[in-house]
């Protein structure tokens, strides 16, 4: 298997104005190979949203390295990490992070405008019909409901056609079904063969992974692969039945 | 390709918040249409200087009787030491002089015809007046050496008089009452407008000179003598061979001062300009502060709104944008506010500018280069007032900006 992202001894360490250095990751190593859909668990403030920074390429550690698609991130400049995560790398946030006042079609096009890509219009409305959201292309977000404005934002961290995709607890603003919903999407996108890292604190979003890390104070306590993957598929049609049944 | 992408994002940008992009170009399209204005205002007041210093003539000099510094003659006292024999010795003795008028005059006379009256500027003249002047009869015909050497009551009158007193009729031929005498009227000027000092140059009569000396005023000597010079170079060395000939002819002793004023076109050029050009520099200033108020509102918004839209620096990193991506979106954003509020600036400071003339009669003159100015300025003030607010956008850390 290929592997997308890898880190070796990876350090974050955050000095605050005075007092004690915080070590959000400490001696991290941990790679993520290609068509996983890896679930990265653990309390909050245990580290897991920084490490999902530094293997994105937004964020540095201050020691160690990080290889993506065998580059060593370090020896990056500000200008090629830009590149490196307009290229290879999507987003997807916890509060979707969708410019206001601006089209789902438009929202989608954003990383295109970055990229030396033609047909920007043409790419976005492939990604928004793949996130399942063609019919609301010309909507705003405050016209969309949660689970709606998460998958535009999905289809806009797919629009580049990225190596991986990181998602920073992408249900943790959306009710039952809509977390089921986007969750079925990302299993269905992984089935299709596309690189998944899923930040959560929840055991449940967690359990359709393929592999799951857990994180405990900046260690990496537990990583291995899921023996129980659900399919969020199936929630979703317990929930319509049920819906049914009353 | 890129850049025509973020200007359009940046662009777009400006469309989504349109009270923050009014907010900001208040400021600019006010400060701008002053500029305008001003710039008008001041071009009008320019061309109006060399109209003026047209009409006195560039090859031109004027000898006024009575030293010290006002131009024109010296109110009180008349002086009675500049002669008809100077303005003869001056074109006899100097080689760069091509011709000499010399004349006396009354600034206030009263010219009746049949009932009507004008008060004028009574103007004795030599027939060589037309020539120095470059300024001819338009009908019938100026003053003759005949009519000068006869002291005949013959008389040119421009054509405000000619209006007064016969609206549009053809007067030639006719008698006019000056004073208590009776003239014929044998032409009319052609229309000059106003002097460099602002007077009606088209309300006045001429008169022979030696009429005006004998039979009118009764005195020997002359207000001034105008000169032309063969050519507009000799300036200077003429004025400086002027100077004591006349000094001698007027018997001064050294250290005495000059009983006579030279007036050259630079001179009326600086005092036409003084007169004109004194309230612009205040106007300037005015419009300027306004354009620094203006770009000072722009940089506050600005800030705010980087710090407004920190999620959106963010997101936009985090998705692939340099930080010289961002910094030229905020300036670009910055800059489309302040060239779109200069240029509706330039269009209410013109239709500003014309109503200015409108009321005022001051003269106004609207020009391509009062609408580059404004263009250039509110450019300007755009990429100063939107650096700072741009390099505070581009280094925000991507990690930073999206926790906020």
């Amino acid at each position: 298997m290929r592997v997308i992202v890898q880190t070796e001894n990876v350090t974050k360490t955050y000095q605050r104005d005075q007092g004690v250095p915080i070590h959000a990751v400490r001696d991290v190593s941990v790679a993520i190979a290609e068509g996983e859909l890896v679930a990265i668990m653990g309390a909050s403030g245990s580290g897991k949203s920084t490490l999902m920074n530094i293997l994105g390429c937004l964020d540095r550690p201050t020691e160690g390295k990080v290889f993506l698609d065998g580059d060593e991130v370090n020896l990056l400049d500000d200008e090629m990490l830009a590149r490196v995560r307009n290229r290879k790398i999507g987003f997807v946030f916890q509060t979707f992070n969708l410019l206001p006042r601006t089209s789902a079609l438009e929202n989608v096009e954003l990383p295109l405008i970055y990229s030396e890509r033609d047909d920007i219009e043409g790419l976005a409305t492939q990604a928004l019909e793949k996130a399942g959201l063609r019919d609301r292309s010309h909507h705003h977000p405050g016209e969309l409901s949660g689970g709606e404005q998460q998958r535009v934002a999905i289809a806009r961290a797919l629009v580049n056609d990225p190596e991986m995709i990181l998602a920073d607890e992408p249900t943790g603003n959306l009710d039952t079904r809509s977390s089921y919903e986007i969750m079925a999407l990302f299993q269905e996108l992984n089935r299709h063969g596309r690189t998944l890292v899923v930040v959560t604190h929840e055991p449940d979003i967690a359990s359709y992974a393929t592999r799951i890390i857990k994180i405990s104070d900046g260690r990496i306590e537990r990583d291995g692969a899921n023996q129980h993957i659900r399919q969020a598929q199936d929630e979703l049609a317990r929930l319509t039945n049920m819906t049914e049944a009353k | 390709m890129k850049t025509a992408r973020i200007a359009r994002s940046a662009f777009k940008g400006l469309g989504r918040n349109k009270l923050r992009t009014f907010l900001m170009m208040i400021g600019i399209v006010i400060g701008i249409a002053a500029v305008t204005v001003v710039v008008s205002a001041g071009l009008g007041a320019q061309k109006r200087v060399m109209e003026r210093v047209k009409k006195f003539g560039l090859e031109s000099l004027m000898v006024f009787a009575g030293g010290g510094r006002e131009m024109g003659p010296t109110s009180g006292q008349p002086v009675v030491t500049l002669k008809v024999d100077d303005a003869e010795a001056l074109e006899r003795n100097i080689r760069a002089i091509a011709g000499v008028a010399p004349f006396n005059r009354k600034g206030e006379g009263t010219v009746n015809y049949q009932g009507k009256s004008i008060n004028t500027g009574i103007w004795g003249v030599t027939p060589s007046w037309a020539p120095v002047w470059d300024w001819y009869a338009a009908q019938g015909e100026f003053i003759s050496e005949e009519d000068e050497a006869q002291m005949a009551r013959v008389c040119v009158i421009a054509p405000t008089v000619q209006q007064e007193l016969f609206g549009g009729a053809n007067p030639v031929g006719e008698q006019v009452r000056i004073g208590n005498v009776l003239f014929e009227i044998k032409g009319i000027m052609q229309p000059r407008g106003t002097s460099p000092r602002g007077g009606d140059m088209d309300n006045r009569v001429y008169i022979p000179l030696s009429t005006f000396m004998r039979r009118v005023a009764n005195v020997d000597y002359l207000t001034g003598i105008k000169v032309r010079l063969r050519s507009i170079k000799n300036m200077e060395q003429t004025v400086a061979a002027m100077q004591p000939l006349l000094r001698e002819r007027h018997k001064l002793a050294p250290g005495e001062p000059d009983d006579f004023r030279i007036i050259t076109p630079t001179e009326v050029r600086q005092v036409a300009a003084k007169i004109a050009g004194t309230f612009n520099i205040f106007l300037v200033l005015v419009a300027g502060i306004s354009l620094i108020v203006g770009g000072f509102v722009i940089t506050n918004i600005m800030l705010i709104s980087v710090s407004e839209r920190r999620g959106e620096i963010g997101l936009r990193k985090a998705v692939g944008a340099r930080s010289r991506d961002i910094r030229l979106q905020f300036l670009l954003e910055t800059m489309v506010v302040t060239l779109t509020g200069g240029v509706i600036g330039i269009l209410l400071g013109f239709v500003g500018a014309a109503i200015l003339r409108a009321v005022t009669q001051m003269p106004v003159s609207l020009s391509w280069e009062g609408a580059a100015l404004g263009v250039v300025f509110s450019s300007l003030v755009g990429l100063i007032a939107g650096t700072q607010p741009a390099k505070r956008a581009a280094t925000l850390q991507p990690v930073e900006a999206l926790r906020a």
